[in-house]
């Protein structure tokens, strides 16, 4: 043992006020309690004033609580800190789509993508935009990444399926919907949209 | 808490004015109100309109001028200490409102002890001028169980989480005033010779680790490593008045015929490589003696005849040994750390009897090896004409070397690699590790934690879950609150998971609520979508 030498102090030990608080935020923000996830992020910026995690988070508070100029601005803030921040991007781009500017969202949307092609968020986001915007061709794109690494994943696979079936890619849609309800056989909405395809592939007429 | 028996406390205070406020305040808040706070001012920023501005009876100022040193400071204040038992707390420190009942509980109806402690919060935090500390973290850094054989070696019990009675003081001695480091360390290891020290797994209070410069004098004064050794082998070689009920004695006989360049690096070797507390005996003709120019404590000159053989001088050197531990050492043999020691834990926790242990580098020309008084004494009675080594075996004293789990610091070698595997990124070798060390030996809370922090850098949450709750149905802390709701995050528990993080939070702020954890949650929350 050498009794001289003091511990170097290790990373987790700067941390730890810092990660109880971004923790709890972000545990209140699942739950919807926005004005504690509020509190907590802002005391987490303090303690991390180069960390973009908790402006992320008082965006997504601010977001949900309708404070769009607010959710922007601290969106914003986290792009500064690390351009590379996916969930940034993503806030910025569902602040867009609030607005109802769907090309900057769709934009915003696919940045994100293209730094975390796994972002839930932005996918999802993206294929409501592109429903908006009846522009599918990108989102299909990301939905088949995501769903490579993410098999069974039913909600972008529900997703997926309404784009191709859009998308006039009837076959696939029906494939796609026959999986989805192999692992959750109790879906209605991919019943019923599984449904529609096949009513197409028979001739009949879209509702 | 009404009554109870008086406890008198130590704070002594220098250049601290900033902080000292908080301090007292932390003591006048204890829960156990027979108090006597004896503040004393060291020298440096005047303090009176602080300590005055409490109004409290309880508190006694001592206003010095002069900086003499904390041990002085601390003699200064027992000389007017009136409690049955002592506590000490720094000017920038802080206690809980239960620390001092905590203490009093234990050592009044839980133990015999005459000493206890409890642990301490480790606080990193970022000092700001003219601004209050902004707290990083709190760790339980160490939270261990009484190693005497530790003590003895190095200290392991924090000077603020102590109290011990106070008429120990009057076997131990004082604080010794030309220490300039290691002050705790020189009185806990002197009270480690006169009682165990009970351990309250409780935490207790904080201190500060400012993670910008420090400030703390004994930080700065063991940067100068020559000072820093003088101190650790003044605190090594000073023991306090005999007897010493909690210590096994042993006396080490430098067994050589001749004195020389040798024997003399032999002597210096010893000085400076043995912590075990010891009496050397030089049986050496009056001539060879008068020679030697020792300035060494705990000496024993024995002169014997010129032409005495070795072993004779052993006899006459025993003669004269009343410790119930002998050490018989050749001049020559190598002299590293540990030298005696393990030879001499082999010894004290050995059970069989009749069995003594060899001093490593020991060989057939240079024997050397611990063995009880008792029983070299009844072989030199039955074969004086044998060598020692031949007149131990002739009396069936079996002496052989220490088996690996008899050497002293296995636990300290564990925790070592565990620590090693941990810096190399090895975090499962260090947790499983770990995981074993509380199931072997003690210090089973300590090591619980250290082993849920291991197997959460793992990626393993689950098992890091596991662990950290089993530790905070006992003694949570704000690292093991952070790791169970991380996994209870996991399982979708949120409500489970605000509930520790909050506790957490709230530690961090301020006062750690460090009653266990009871399963059962009171709020429920259900999920809402909005993540990005």
């Amino acid at each position: 043992m050498d009794t001289t030498k003091g511990n170097e102090i290790e990373e987790h030990k700067l941390t730890q006020h810092y990660e109880v608080l971004r923790e709890l935020g972000d545990c209140y923000t699942t739950v919807g309690n926005y004005s504690q996830a509020h509190r907590c992020y802002e005391k987490a910026a303090a303690l991390g004033p180069d960390e973009p995690g908790p402006y992320v988070g008082l965006g997504v508070a601010a977001l949900q609580t309708g404070k769009l100029e607010d959710a922007e601005i601290a969106f914003r803030v986290a792009c500064r800190l690390d351009a590379r921040c996916a969930k940034a991007y993503a806030g910025l781009a569902m602040v867009a789509q609030q607005r109802g500017e769907y090309p900057q969202s769709f934009d915003l949307y696919m940045k994100s993508l293209e730094l975390d092609t796994n972002n839930i968020t932005a996918l999802l986001g993206l294929f409501q935009v592109s429903c908006e915007m009846g522009s599918f061709a990108k989102v299909i794109y990301y939905l088949q990444v995501y769903l490579e690494s993410h098999p069974g994943d039913i909600s972008v696979m529900f997703a997926l399926s309404a784009l191709y079936f859009r998308d006039g890619q009837t076959e696939q849609a029906r494939e796609m919907l026959q999986n989805l309800l192999a692992l959750e056989p109790t879906s209605q909405d991919a019943a019923d949209l599984l449904e529609e395809v096949e009513h197409t592939l028979a001739g009949g007429a879209r509702v | 808490m009404g009554g109870g028996p008086l406890v008198s406390v130590l704070l002594p205070t220098y250049n601290r004015r900033r902080y000292l406020p908080g301090a007292l305040a932390s003591v006048l808040a204890q829960t156990h109100r027979e108090l006597q706070v004896l503040v004393v001012r060291d020298g440096g920023e005047e303090v009176a309109d602080v300590v005055r501005s409490f109004h409290d009876p309880r508190v006694v100022f001592i206003d010095r001028k002069e900086n003499r040193g904390k041990p002085h400071s601390l003699n200064e204040a027992l000389s007017r200490a009136q409690g049955k038992y002592v506590a000490y707390l720094d000017d920038d420190d802080a206690w809980y409102p239960h620390h001092v009942e905590t203490l009093v509980r234990a050592l009044e109806t839980e133990t015999d002890c005459q000493v206890a402690y409890s642990d301490l919060y480790r606080v990193y935090c970022e000092t700001r001028p003219g601004s209050e500390r902004v707290v990083r973290s709190k760790y339980v850094e160490i939270s261990r169980d009484f190693d005497r054989f530790l003590m003895l070696y190095f200290n392991h019990v924090l000077h603020v989480s102590l109290m011990h009675r106070r008429d120990l003081l009057d076997k131990t001695g004082p604080y010794t005033e030309s220490l300039n480091i290691l002050i705790d360390w020189d009185i806990t290891r002197r009270l480690a010779f006169f009682s165990d020290f009970h351990h309250s797994l409780t935490i207790t209070g904080e201190f500060y680790c400012p993670l910008n410069e420090s400030d703390r004098i004994s930080d700065v004064r063991r940067r100068d490593s020559e000072d820093y050794l003088r101190n650790v082998l003044a605190i090594r070689t000073t023991h306090p008045p005999r007897p010493w009920p909690k210590i096994g004695e042993l006396s080490i006989i430098l067994a050589t015929d001749h004195l020389d360049q040798q024997v003399g690096q032999t002597l210096m070797r010893i000085w400076r490589h043995t912590f075990y507390p010891y009496r050397l005996y030089l049986p050496l003709p009056a001539a060879d003696l008068s020679r030697l120019n020792i300035g060494m404590p705990n000496v024993v000159l024995v002169p014997v005849e010129p032409q005495s053989s070795v072993d004779e001088r052993v006899d006459v050197a025993l003669q004269r040994i009343e410790s119930g531990y002998v050490g018989i050492m050749p001049a020559g043999l190598p002299v590293e750390d540990m030298w005696i020691e393990d030879p001499m834990h082999a010894i004290l926790h050995n059970d069989k009897g009749r069995e003594g242990f060899l001093i490593e580098g020991a060989c057939n020309g240079r024997w050397g090896a611990v063995v009880s008084r008792a029983d070299l004494q009844w072989a030199r009675q039955a074969h004086p004409h044998l060598s020692v080594e031949a007149s131990l075996m002739a009396c069936g004293v079996r002496v052989r070397r220490p088996k690996p789990e008899e050497l002293a610091f296995q636990f300290d070698e564990l925790l070592r690699r565990g620590k090693l595997a941990s810096a190399d990124g090895d975090w499962l070798v260090a947790a499983r590790l770990f995981e074993q060390m509380g199931r072997q030996y003690r210090n089973e809370l300590w090591m619980k934690t250290m082993a849920a922090r291991a197997y959460c850098e793992a990626g393993q949450l689950e098992k890091a879950g596991h662990l950290s709750r089993e530790v905070n149905r006992v003694r949570p802390t704000i690292d093991t609150l952070l790791l169970e709701a991380k996994v209870c995050r996991q399982e979708r528990d949120f409500a489970g998971a605000i509930r520790l993080l909050s506790r957490a939070e709230q530690g961090l702020s301020g006062c750690m609520d460090s009653s266990p954890i009871r399963p059962g949650t009171t709020v429920q929350y259900s999920q809402t979508p909005g993540g990005v």
